[in-house]
């Protein structure tokens, strides 16, 4: 159930299994099915969570209703509307699962509680937002400044195991592009070759 | 929008089980409705979506399954079997609410089995020590889900527990059960809901209520 998400843990920083059976503790394990959420948009983010098994998404809708994907997690990756969670203000963000998961939960009481009495429980959170912040700051530079066969090539070497997983029309919504734009970009790449 | 609460609900064909499982099937939740005999879940289920075709309520035939799956869940089974399900879904109820509904009645409803410096919600908490465990439910009758405004008053439901969020939920959940949910204390306080509960039966035998019957707290 948690086999994963102390494997993650204990690359960043070893626990004793004392201090295991102490985080295990706080820690909710939650099955969700295909399609089901996680957290809707004007709900706060009650968890941050650990993918043990299965994938989700995070979108945002637009005005006109059509769906941009902002995130995505596989196993092994931590997903939640951050904000929402550390604020406690309604979340932003839509989070469904894409396939049947198992997740591993944690509340923000159990979120507080951890850092308060558990120091390696702190340098675990710092290298995991450290982790998220370099990757977000990749990938934003990746958005912004490359044309879109380069970006398109940043993204596959960023993350390949997505790639090979979730539909092209997410990938494209993932990069801020329409399906069609993405697949011509594509062609295009493949016709370099 | 409204993120979609999954409740599993452990003893679901039962009096009090299929009262709640039908009050709540109206409401923003999913249901995961678990008994021993599958047959009569099933039944239960196709009542549900016929009166409500937009309800989502499903049998499930394990207890651990159904508590993993879940955001809350009830236990809605006698008070002698609480031991044995705790053990099957104490890992898969890890920091989750567990509402206590039962009142651990003697053989002629003249009173408690347990002992008075405690309760079967605070012995449930003893078995599933890492989760919320509220006390809820166990002062309405089983009747009353099909009938919660009972002489033109809204019947009153009491909740004891030590977890604020967790009774927060647990009042929004007494509320679209159609009660007036009441916190009244600490988890200990289960001792006095559960006796009352004995009162409330005794009277109920006496004056004929009919088995549809609450309290319901004057105050101004
Ligand atoms: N009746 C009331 O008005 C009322 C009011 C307040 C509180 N309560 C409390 O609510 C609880 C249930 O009472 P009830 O009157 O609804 O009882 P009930 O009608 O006998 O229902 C018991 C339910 O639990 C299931 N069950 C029994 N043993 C089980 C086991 N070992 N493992 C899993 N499931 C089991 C039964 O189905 P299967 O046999 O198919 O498993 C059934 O669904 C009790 O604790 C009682 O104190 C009752």
């Amino acid at each position: 159930m948690y086999d994963l998400f102390f494997q993650k843990f204990n690359e960043k920083i070893a626990l004793t299994a004392e201090e295991e059976a102490l985080v295990k503790q706080y820690l909710t394990p939650k099955k969700l099915r295909r399609k089901q959420y996680l957290v809707q948009e004007g709900d706060v983010c009650k968890n941050i969570c650990f993918v043990e098994k299965g994938a989700l998404r995070a979108y945002v809708l637009d005005e006109t209703g059509d769906e941009h994907i902002t995130a995505f997690a596989l196993e092994g990756w931590t997903l939640g509307d951050l904000s929402s969670f550390i604020k406690a203000e309604p979340a932003t963000w839509n989070i469904d699962a894409l396939e049947d998961c198992e997740l591993v939960l944690i509340s923000k009481q159990a979120y507080d509680e951890l850092l308060q009495i558990m120091p390696k429980y702190e340098t675990y959170i710092r290298l995991l937002m450290t982790d998220a912040y370099m990757a977000l700051q990749r990938r934003t530079t990746y958005m912004i400044s490359l044309p879109l066969e380069e970006r398109y090539l940043a993204f596959t070497q960023m993350y390949p195991t997505l790639f090979q997983r979730v539909p092209q029309h997410m990938i494209a919504s993932f990069m801020g592009l329409s399906a069609e734009t993405l697949s011509r970009v594509r062609n295009r790449i493949s016709n370099r070759k | 929008m409204s993120t979609k609460q999954t409740i599993a609900i452990i003893g679901a064909t039962g009096n009090m089980g299929s009262g709640i499982a039908k009050s709540l099937s109206k409401s923003n939740n999913r249901l995961l409705l678990f008994a021993q005999h599958l047959d009569k879940v099933q039944t239960l289920v196709e009542e549900i979506k016929k009166g409500n075709p937009a309800a989502e309520a499903e049998a499930i035939a394990c207890p651990t399954n159904a508590s993993w799956e879940a955001d809350i869940i009830i236990l809605a089974v006698p008070y002698a079997a609480e031991k044995e399900l705790a053990d099957k879904i104490k890992d898969v109820a890890n920091q989750k609410i567990v509402i206590s509904i039962s009142n651990p009645l003697n053989e002629t409803y003249s009173g408690l089995t347990t002992s008075p410096d405690t309760s079967a919600a605070e012995e449930l908490q003893k078995l599933l020590p890492n989760s919320k465990v509220i006390k809820a439910f166990n002062t309405v009758f089983a009747a009353d889900f099909a009938t919660p405004v009972i002489g033109g008053q809204q019947a009153d439901a009491f909740i004891a527990g030590s977890d604020a969020a967790a009774l927060q939920t647990v009042s929004e959940v007494v509320q679209q059960a159609g009660f007036n949910p009441i916190v009244a204390g600490e988890l200990t306080v289960s001792r006095t809901l559960e006796n009352m509960t004995v009162l409330l039966i005794q009277l109920t035998m006496k004056y004929n209520y009919n088995w549809v019957a609450g309290w319901k707290v004057l105050h101004n």
